[in-house]
């Protein structure tokens, strides 16, 4: 399946997994969380103009097929809405982004698993938001079970379960589907030390047979282990994209940099 | 390997191609809805299942609510009723009982539509997938409470037994008439709630004043035969425009039928009429949906 965002094709590279040209993602604070009518009247004859927010913007990069990518950043620096363009889930307000692939997106698993319903029915539930057939889904059922080791837990409803075995579900279920693309938001810090190990060889596995996949974290072992390339993102800007291990330094600094600028202004403010 | 190599072409990419966000037609959207629809039906199906396993769930009674519900209504407006008016309507439980039951459908699936994209928040911001599969399960779950209330029905016709006739048979194509109206409002306020989160509290007043003002509780016949409106003949109108004067009097032709001579078959034209309307309104309330839908995600 071939998901293209904007009808010229950009550059029809075919080691490309993912061409994102000049994202930008823009969030109109007029329609932002929880309007009322109340605050719809009252912005209708406010007098101040609404200040366009970008979440990301000029942000341009590649995914070349078999690539694990690393994009790290402080909060809020649009990691989270990056990974909502690629999967489709968010429109870019301008430039274009041209996806090659199945992508599979349970940003952050568990999202969709109904807490009346047995595990075996989320997988199924689970698997038709994913939009797989449901033979395919009956199918991968039982390596989807015995990956998220939850043992006689599978029949019983899932409000019954711990928040580590929901993620462990929600993980068995966005890696198995064998995408072409697989999109990780802060996965793999869930579950105990066991599942971690598991995660991270199910990843490994991953990265091996040729997937694309991007990871958002703030694990910088993961991102200079075993990312081949990493992407900096602050305040929706790319700073800097290349090598893991430098991205990480780089972030590192300018971490440290931010914290130590924000303490003078504490001090001065303080005196 | 080049990691600048796209940004090169940034500048090559002309203007007029950079909202990457086509705004497609309203004919395309139509399409796609049907399309959303049709290649999700088996996660309509799996939604609605789980919709059902919910409801039952947390009470306890359970799905007993949706016998003992209609028949309590029912209760309430007989006294209210019997005490207002002087002169009694003959056998007025059936009478009142054929418009609660397809009105407490309508008022559950626009309540359960207002909900289902606003209550999935979580899940469209990760997950992309056809939104439209959400009121679409919610008003086709919402029919498995009509079908379960066939049992209070049956219950209060016994009392009423000359009242039954082959012409209940007529009460699906009746109910499909509804489902179709349903499903067309469902999609707008769908939407709409996403926008305005004080649709739901707006709603219930709304539909409260809805309900007195369709002939429910009273027939047209009975509005016409008053003359409150002869002075003003085209409020009668007005009033038969009422999607829900055509439902409940068709209904009522069904179950209830004349107050002395019995069922009888329901106003076949106006049926029609009200149906194609709401393939018409279908229509609008999916394009609105498809059109408003790239904006959930950023909203919720």
């Amino acid at each position: 399946m071939s998901v293209a965002l904007q009808a010229p094709p950009l550059k029809r590279t075919g080691a490309h997994a993912i061409d994102a040209v000049d994202l930008g993602v823009q969030y109109s604070l007029r329609f932002t969380k929880k309007t009322t009518l109340r605050q719809s009247f009252m912005q209708m004859f406010s007098r101040e103009p609404l200040e366009p927010f970008w979440a990301l913007r000029g942000v341009s990069f590649n995914l070349v097929r078999g690539e694990s990518l690393g994009v790290i950043g402080p909060n809020g620096a649009g990691k989270s809405t990056l990974l909502q363009v690629l999967a489709g889930i968010i429109q870019p307000s301008e430039g274009a982004v041209e996806v090659h692939g199945h992508v599979s997106s349970l940003l952050t698993l568990g999202a969709g698993f109904d807490s009346e319903l047995s595990g075996t029915d989320n997988i199924l539930l689970a698997g038709a938001f994913l939009g797989l057939p449901d033979a395919v889904v009956r199918d991968l059922m039982p390596s989807i079970i015995e990956f998220a080791d939850l043992g006689r837990f599978i029949d019983a409803p899932l409000k019954t379960y711990s928040s580590g075995m929901r993620a462990r579900l929600g993980f068995a279920i966005a890696t198995s589907v064998d995408p072409d693309i697989l999109l990780l938001d802060e996965v793999l810090a869930t579950g105990d030390a066991d599942f971690r190990d598991k995660s991270k060889a199910r990843v490994i596995e991953l990265v091996k047979a040729a997937k694309g996949i991007v990871l958002v974290t703030h694990d910088m072992g993961w991102v200079t282990e075993y990312c081949n390339r990493a992407i900096l993102l602050e305040q929706g800007r790319v700073i800097h994209e290349g090598d893991p291990a430098d991205t990480v330094k780089i972030h590192v600094e300018r971490s440290a940099q931010r914290k130590a600028e924000r303490a003078a202004q504490l001090g001065t403010a303080a005196i | 390997m080049l990691p600048f190599a796209a940004m090169s072409t940034t500048s090559e990419v002309p203007a007029e191609f950079r909202h990457a966000a086509a705004r497609p037609g309203p004919l395309r959207l139509l399409g796609e809805a049907l399309e959303d629809i049709f290649s999700r039906r088996r996660l309509v199906g799996y939604l609605v299942r789980a919709d059902i396993k919910k409801k039952g769930a947390d009470t306890f009674l359970g799905n007993l609510w949706w016998v003992v519900d209609p028949l309590l209504q029912m209760l309430v407006y007989v006294i209210f009723v019997s005490i207002i008016f002087q002169r009694p309507t003959p056998d007025y439980p059936l009478f009142v009982l054929a418009a609660i039951l397809p009105w407490k459908w309508f008022t559950s699936s626009l309540n359960d539509a207002t909900t289902s994209v606003t209550g999935q928040g979580s899940l469209i911001r990760q997950i992309q997938f056809p939104k439209i599969v959400l009121p679409m399960a919610a008003t086709s779950a919402a029919v498995v409470g009509f079908a379960f209330s066939v049992i209070p029905l049956l219950g209060v016709m016994l009392l009423y037994a000359d009242r039954i006739t082959p012409h209940l048979l007529l009460i699906p194509v009746v109910a499909a008439v509804q489902f179709l109206f349903t499903l067309g409002a469902g999609f707008i306020v769908a939407a709409v709630n996403v926008f305005f989160r004080d649709l739901g509290n707006v709603l219930r007043h709304f539909l409260r004043l809805w309900f007195y003002l369709s002939p429910g509780l009273y027939s047209l016949q009975m509005v016409e035969q008053s003359g409150v409106f002869a002075e003003r003949p085209y409020l009668l109108t007005i009033l038969k425009l009422n999607p829900f004067a055509t439902l409940f009097e068709a209904f009522r032709a069904v179950i209830y039928g004349d107050p002395l001579t019995g069922p009888h078959l329901p106003d076949f034209g106006a049926l029609a009429a009200l149906a194609v309307a709401s393939l018409v309104l279908i229509a609008i309330g999916s394009v609105v949906f498809k059109r408003l839908e790239p904006m959930y995600a950023k909203v919720l």
